[in-house]
């Protein structure tokens, strides 16, 4: 079902029979929130009747259920937005659908895209493809699962602190998260606006790529996009010589699992056999990377979830007092799970008077300082940083939901990334006890093509299904 | 520094959020838990901070300010949960002072 891959002759109308049932199959992934055969079909008529051969050519993706579509409900898991169906499309949707690609299905994901295991939807968790009594990641781990099960080619998620990248890492899958401004927020449901960036899921480099390629851009209805055409679809690096790839010392902590630490030993062995000079770098500001993101991305969620008061938008309760603040203290109340319930106290109490200055104003300064870091890696003349994605593989579900700060270290290799706006990508490099491990490329701003191109030699060098120690 | 019960149900009011009895007792301790955490920040110098960071392309670029037409792919009424006569029903206009 890949265009990479694919036949000419092959028509939309067969991979969209084909898709669902491998839906159908995979039901007990508890990954999909709404597909059906009749939308399949509709849509997979409508690309056989597209006059030119397509970019993606009737490759079936699953998008999460925070970008916003018109012909399905976009709930983003949570009881809040329960049956909402937006007035319009996102852009990326407009975009992948020009170009041939089939809508097919919208994918569990943690409620408003707040967690880093899936177990915080108001459908239930999403299971790990491998092993269900382990989570797949999150937040964007119904996309994950969905691609790893070999349900789809590729997926749309969405990142604010790692939510592809984590998840691709635990699914053994692709997961590439592009420069803040690559692509449109344009109907990506806000979380953290500063920090959201729509991403994508393949179960290649080549598949992940041409997703990306085909939903990148200028778009006028996203100020912070770049004013730059389309990226063009990805290369492949025959190898990478005269590349300089940085290996960060603080992404190595004591305690990093021994499984991460081989596969990423291994790749770092395998990009020297492909000709790159590898050096030490220090990112010392990357540590402070969670904290800083947890105050940040709070602050931001309490404002941009303010819409949701059964107003303006989520279903309305009325309160036991019969007013206006009764309604929406009810409807925040009743509507949003406990996760998104905390976040938005935290976001609102380091915003609140005499608590600013101490959190905010402080979270803010340490960003700068954390993109700083990188900035003056590149300028020394790195080309790509190479890390760990993840501290360990898939963790076993209900093992840090009492913990909220257990849970947030599992993106501490991800989220500095985000802070500082960077493009970046986790490739699987091998299986230690089984479970997926993967590997981090970071690239400098909107220099994605050379972060794929790169990537893809790197992908054919390791064996993603080795076991590691 | 430690978050009590009242100043969780005071953030709560102002995040015009219903936190039920059951759930406080949890809420305190978690908020407690991840206010220690992000404390650590102190720890950061930052007396010599570069200027604040935005992420994504140098310059913004905005479009012209014009008005345009996006016709509704349904109609008004699909977009609330009461729609009458033409109008959006909301709660009455007397109900939105404080009580």
């Amino acid at each position: 079902m890949s265009p990479a891959t694919q036949k000419e002759s092959v028509r939309a109308a067969d991979i969209a029979r084909e898709a669902g049932k491998r839906l159908r199959a995979a039901q007990s992934l508890n990954a999909t929130l709404d597909w059906s055969q009749e939308l399949l079909d509709a849509e997979a008529t409508r690309v056989d009747g597209m006059k030119r051969r397509t970019l993606l050519n009737g490759m079936p993706l699953a998008l999460k259920d925070n970008i916003v579509t018109v012909e399905q409900p976009t709930t983003c898991a949570s009881r809040i937005l329960e049956g909402y169906r937006s007035p319009y499309n996102a852009t990326v949707v407009d975009r992948l659908r020009a170009a041939g690609a089939v809508i097919a299905v919208k994918a569990n994901m943690d409620e408003f895209a707040m967690g880093s295991s899936t177990e915080h939807s108001a459908y239930g968790r999403v299971k790990h493809p491998l092993d269900p009594e382990r989570v797949p990641g999150g937040s964007s781990g119904g996309s994950a699962a969905l691609v790893a099960a070999g349900i789809v080619p590729a997926a749309l998620g969405s990142e604010t602190g790692g939510s592809v990248r984590q998840p691709a890492s635990f699914c053994g899958v692709v997961g590439i998260k592009p420069s803040y401004g690559r692509v449109s927020r344009y109907g990506l449901v806000a979380f953290g606006s500063s920090l959201d960036c729509i991403s994508v899921f393949g179960r290649t480099v080549q598949d992940a790529g041409l997703v990306l390629s085909a939903m990148s851009g200028h778009d006028p209805l996203d100020a912070t996009t770049l004013d730059r055409p389309p990226l063009p679809p990805p290369k492949v690096a025959a190898d990478l010589r005269g590349l300089t790839v940085g290996v960060p010392v603080e992404y190595f902590p004591p305690d990093l699992h021994p499984g991460v630490a081989g596969g990423v030993r291994r790749t770092i062995e395998r990009v020297q056999e492909l000709g790159a000079e590898v050096r030490e770098v220090s990112l010392p500001h990357s540590m402070y990377a969670v904290p800083t993101y947890y105050i940040i991305a709070p602050a931001e969620a309490a404002a941009n979830l303010a819409r949701y008061d059964g107003v303006r938008y989520g279903q309305r309760r009325i309160g036991p007092e019969g007013d206006i603040r009764s309604l929406y203290r009810a409807t925040r109340g009743q509507g949003f799970g406990p996760e998104v319930q905390r976040r938005i106290l935290v976001g609102t109490y380091v915003l609140s008077a005499g608590y600013y200055d101490a959190y905010y104003r402080k979270a803010q300064q340490v960003r700068a300082l954390i993109a700083d870091d990188f900035q003056r890696a590149f300028a020394s003349g790195v080309d790509l940083l190479l890390t760990p994605t993840t501290p360990t593989p898939a963790f076993k579900a209900g093992e840090k939901t009492e913990d909220p700060v257990a849970m947030y270290l599992a993106d501490i290799f991800v989220c500095p990334i985000n802070l500082a706006g960077l493009p970046a990508l986790s490739l699987p490099v091998g299986r230690s006890e089984g479970l997926p491990v993967g590997a981090q490329l970071i690239a400098p701003a909107f220099e994605e093509d050379r972060l794929l191109a790169a990537a893809a030699a790197v992908e054919r060098a390791v064996d993603p299904a080795a076991e590691v120690r | 520094m430690t978050i009590g019960r009242e100043e969780v149900l005071h953030v709560a009011k102002l995040a015009e959020l219903a936190v039920s009895e059951t759930e406080l007792d949890r809420l305190v301790e978690q908020m407690n838990r991840i206010v220690d955490y992000v404390a650590q920040l102190d720890e950061v110098r930052s007396d010599r901070v570069p200027d604040a960071f935005l992420p994504g392309p140098p310059t913004v670029q905005l479009r012209e300010d014009v008005e345009g037409h996006m016709p509704l792919v349904r109609p008004p009424a699909a977009l609330a949960p009461e729609f009458e006569e033409g109008f959006f029903v909301v709660p009455r206009h007397g109900a939105m002072e404080d009580t």
